[in-house]
């Protein structure tokens, strides 16, 4: 597995190369990172500008500034932001952080959801509960984002005004005062936490429900199921150790695949929520042509996907004994 | 303005609310009771009494409470004479921390800061000498006087020369100091300008505002161009915690928040509130909701049709549009060969109808936003003067316009234009901000007008309007200058031979004469008419065409007091130590 693991990163090294490659080469050629020094009014003395040229390396030859930017990663160095006094490297970090922390609770709750819907759905199929899970996975499914984030906005604020106290939050991941003392703190962050975790767990939850159900009927119907239930095992035996754990398998390698493009596809519920995170972070590097800020979102993504690829396909063969490396 | 409650009843609250979310999504309605009309009336005044409005006196104000105001960027650097630094929002920021000369009012005027001022004066026409005396219970938040030495410090940093690395954002009117002098323990100050500089009231102005030398002293040899350099970038990458204001700040959270607290040593009126705190939301169509939840109290975002209905909605709260000092105009590249002729120039501005292009977009939703006519003062500006109507640009009288190319020699053949020389009149390409619908409109409008004459013009967005601009791949622009309370310098810029604004590279050495001499004056009221007799020549030379003011937009709750628009680089905060709670 050892060997399969590396030779897979190893393979991995030249997409990386070429793919910041075509990136690198897109983002520094689309746009040009003096325009907001050059709009201003009055403009900014000639030698305010070139020295910004030379700090961004806009005085190099292309090739030249890739060659510097990839030899610079291995030295942790990013590169020069057109904002001097960001580390991206520290930025782009705690950016992710922030990203993390909404994602991972929003993928708990739409797993836990997933699962329990998607097994009662197949447990009992083609019946009024099976139905309207159906009914309400495809009804997620086909709603943007956006709109259900600001309807859960609305939601949220309607319901401050029913019970007549500040709950729910539509800004943030917490206050900036909060008076009292940790309990109050814990209340204030789970009223920030609420509706952007239900509106990014229940986009999930819908996809999810629909694989669950169909690992569970394939499970269900299968010869070593009806074999347990035939030698006399209890209904519910045979459900949770025989049927769920096998049904598991295909759900776990999808969430793996999935929470990579979840992490960079957040960006909608950071903007509507103000989660400065992740996403948001890629959308003000294209904004304001900042090259090496796009390029270092990149890098972290990518090596975040590829390394969850590779988990995916370990997991698949540490949950099923069949399948092995070589 | 935080609601409390106890810990257990919250818990309570938290989980119910949760079933009601997931269950029900019920929301939709606006979640408010309100029935559609404006609650809020505090600004009712703001139209008449723009400088005094919503005011109320200190007696009738709560003691302490918690203020917190959208601001919609991330502040990356902290110094505001940086080219970098020197971002709208960073100066919203700052206004109660740093102190300054003068800064603009509401009336779009600008006034000496009497807090940090004794007085301001031009003691001397030849050579141009100001006297500044600085109040003597000025002190920086450390105890150390606000004192020439500050003056000194950033007239070095900024006049070019003494510190060529500084990164500067502007080094007009500074460049022509001779000396800074302090005499009287450095409470006077005294400047000698090299050349005349109208605008003199420009200098250490809240745009570029003062930092404390002694400071600056500890991060570098303020006596060699290095140790300027450093102590420059040094104010540019760490958070002040020193204050000449009302306020200092207490904490910043990067992406998240800046909170300021009372400044113990400021000498003037003691701010009401216990707390401001700056939110930032960078992503204005999430204002309103913020709004109307309280998480903010106060918002100052570009006004849209949604949003400004939206917020005209939520109950308990006020609005306002203003105009402020931006103006939309469409720009002629007179390096494009057809456009070199004046009269088609003239025929299409023309053609163009401002009244039905403002009625089309801001109009919208104000009524308030009127065709300009000048490209140098706002109506509320002293100065102004119409010198666009006696031309007839900008009225749509496509008649008028035809006689013009007629009288030129220009001739209509089918629906396509002939020039003079009998070559048809080539397209030309108007380009505009992707992604701004207003001027995608404004645009497709100037087009149309354009069809009438024959005259078939192309319509394509830039996302690089400063690189177009300065690369000349357009035939036409439509995009906005921010006038200044400081206009002379500015015109300059913008409109004489071979200058950085100049985009469209016009050329009149009438014009070049009147605006430098107008900019090297030291009588105000006669610099103000050498600009206006320029831009009459200017406007029936057809070059820039002034739409509109582009209209600003502020949202506050109604217990708030002394909060006002202010639609100048000052923005809102201007007198932010003089905000409050109204008791009750």
């Amino acid at each position: 597995m050892l060997a399969y693991s590396l030779r897979r990163l190893l393979i991995s090294v030249p997409i990386f190369i070429a793919s910041t490659f075509v990136v690198f080469l897109m983002a520094a050629l689309s746009g040009n990172p003096l325009n907001r020094l050059l709009a201003i009014s009055p403009p900014p003395p000639p030698q305010t500008i070139e020295a910004e040229r030379v700090r961004l390396h806009l005085d190099q030859p292309i090739f030249e500034r890739y060659w510097n930017w990839l030899t610079g990663l291995f030295r942790g160095d990013f590169g020069p932001s057109t904002e001097s006094t960001m580390d991206i490297g520290n930025e782009v970090m705690s950016r992710y952080m922030v990203t993390l922390r909404l994602v991972l609770l929003a993928m708990l709750l739409a797993l836990i959801l997933a699962i329990i819907a998607g097994v009662v759905s197949a447990v009992k199929q083609y019946s009024g509960v099976d139905y309207t899970f159906t009914f309400i996975g495809f009804l997620f499914l086909a709603m943007p984002t956006f709109w259900f984030a600001i309807l859960l906005k609305e939601a949220g604020i309607s319901f401050n005004n029913a019970v007549g106290e500040q709950v729910l939050f539509t800004i943030g991941d917490s206050s900036v005062y909060v008076a009292g003392g940790a309990w109050d703190k814990v209340l204030d962050t789970a009223g920030h936490m609420i509706l952007p975790t239900i509106s990014l767990a229940l986009l999930s939850f819908a996809a999810w429900s629909r694989f669950q159900r169909a690992a569970m009927l394939e499970v269900l119907n299968s010869d070593y199921v009806r074999l347990a239930r035939a030698k006399g095992l209890r209904r519910g035996q045979v459900m949770r150790k025989h049927a769920l754990r096998t049904a598991l398998i295909p759900l776990t390698t999808v969430t793996a695949l999935d929470l990579g493009s979840i992490i960079s596809g957040a960006v909608v519920t950071e903007t509507v929520f103000q989660w400065q995170g992740a996403g948001t972070f890629l959308l003000e590097a294209i904004e304001k042509d900042d090259v090496y800020s796009i390029m270092a979102w990149l890098v972290i993504s990518a090596t975040v996907i590829i390394v969850l690829n590779l988990v995916a396909d370990l997991l698949y063969g540490v949950l099923d004994p069949r399948i092995r490396y070589a | 303005m935080l609601r409390s409650k106890s810990g257990a009843a919250r818990a309570a609250a938290l989980v119910a609310g949760a079933a009601l979310v997931l269950s029900a999504c019920s929301g939709g309605d606006g979640g408010g009771d309100g029935d559609g009309a404006q609650t809020g009336q505090i600004f009712a005044e703001c139209d008449a009494n723009p400088n005094e409005c919503n005011s109320a006196p200190a007696d009738q104000l709560q003691d302490g409470g918690e203020v917190t105001m959208a601001l919609e960027k991330d502040i990356a650097n902290w110094n505001l004479n940086s080219s970098e630094g020197n971002v709208f929002e960073t100066g919203m920021a700052l206004k109660g921390v740093l102190p300054s000369t003068f800064s603009s009012n509401p009336d779009l005027k600008f006034a000496m800061n009497e807090d940090v001022l004794e007085s301001a004066e031009q003691v001397s026409t030849n050579p141009q000498t100001i006297e500044y005396k600085i109040k003597q219970e000025a002190v920086w938040s450390d105890g150390t006087p606000i004192s020439a030495e500050d003056f000194i410090y950033i007239w070095k940093t900024q006049n070019g020369k003494d510190c060529p690395d500084c990164a500067v954002a502007t080094t007009a009117g500074y460049d022509q100091v001779r000396s800074v002098e302090g005499s009287d323990n450095g409470k006077t100050v005294t400047v000698t300008y090299e050349k005349p500089f109208t605008d003199w009231q420009q200098l250490w102005e809240s745009g570029q505002p003062i930092y404390p030398a002694h400071i600056a002293k500890q991060h570098g040899d303020l006596n060699t161009p290095a140790g300027l350099k450093s102590a420059f970038d040094w104010f540019g990458a760490n958070m002040p915690t020193f204050s000449g204001g009302p306020y200092k700040i207490e904490n910043f959270q990067k992406n998240r928040s800046l909170t300021l607290v009372p400044n113990e040593r400021w000498w003037g009126e003691k701010p009401k509130l216990d707390r401001v705190i700056f939110r930032i939301i960078t992503d204005a169509a999430q204002e309103p909701t913020a709004l109307q939840n309280n998480e903010v109290q106060i918002i100052y975002p570009q006004p849209q049709v949604d949003l400004v209905n939206q917020v005209r909605n939520i109950p308990n709260v006020s609005s306002y549009v203003g105009l402020g000092l931006t103006w939309e105009h469409f720009d002629f590249n007179l390096d494009t060969p057809a456009l070199k002729d004046k009269a088609l120039r003239q025929a299409l501005f023309t053609a163009v109808d401002r009244q039905a292009l403002i009625d089309g977009t801001v109009g919208q939703f104000t009524d308030k936003v009127e065709p300009l006519n000048s490209n140098n003062f706002m109506p509320q500006q002293e100065g102004y003067e119409d010198v666009i109507s006696e031309t007839g640009q900008g009225t749509g009288d496509i008649e008028k316009a035809k006689q013009i190319l007629t009288d030129a020699g220009y001739q209509q053949q089918g629906d396509r234009l002939m020039a003079p020389n009998g070559q048809p009149v080539p397209e030309l390409s108007i380009r505009y901000t992707t992604g701004n619908q207003i001027r995608q409109d404004s645009s497709e409008l100037f087009a149309q007008a354009a069809k009438q004459l024959g005259v078939t013009v192309n319509v394509s967005p830039t996302d690089d309007l400063g690189g177009t601009l300065e690369s000349g791949e357009y035939d036409i622009m439509l995009f906005a200058w921010v006038a200044s309370p400081y206009p002379f310098a500015n015109a300059v810029q913008n409109w004489t031979t071979g200058q950085g604004n100049n985009f469209g590279n016009y050329s009149n050495p009438d014009v070049d004469r009147l605006l430098n001499e107008a900019a090297a004056a030291t009588d105000r009221q006669d610099a103000l008419a050498k600009v206006n007799e320029a831009n009459r020549i200017m406007a029936k030379d057809a070059y820039v065409l002034p739409l509109y003011q582009k209209p600003t937009f502020i949202a506050a709750y109604d217990n708030l007091a002394n909060v006002r628009n202010n639609s100048t680089l000052d923005g809102p905060v201007y007198n932010i130590g003089q905000w409050g709670i109204r008791q009750g």
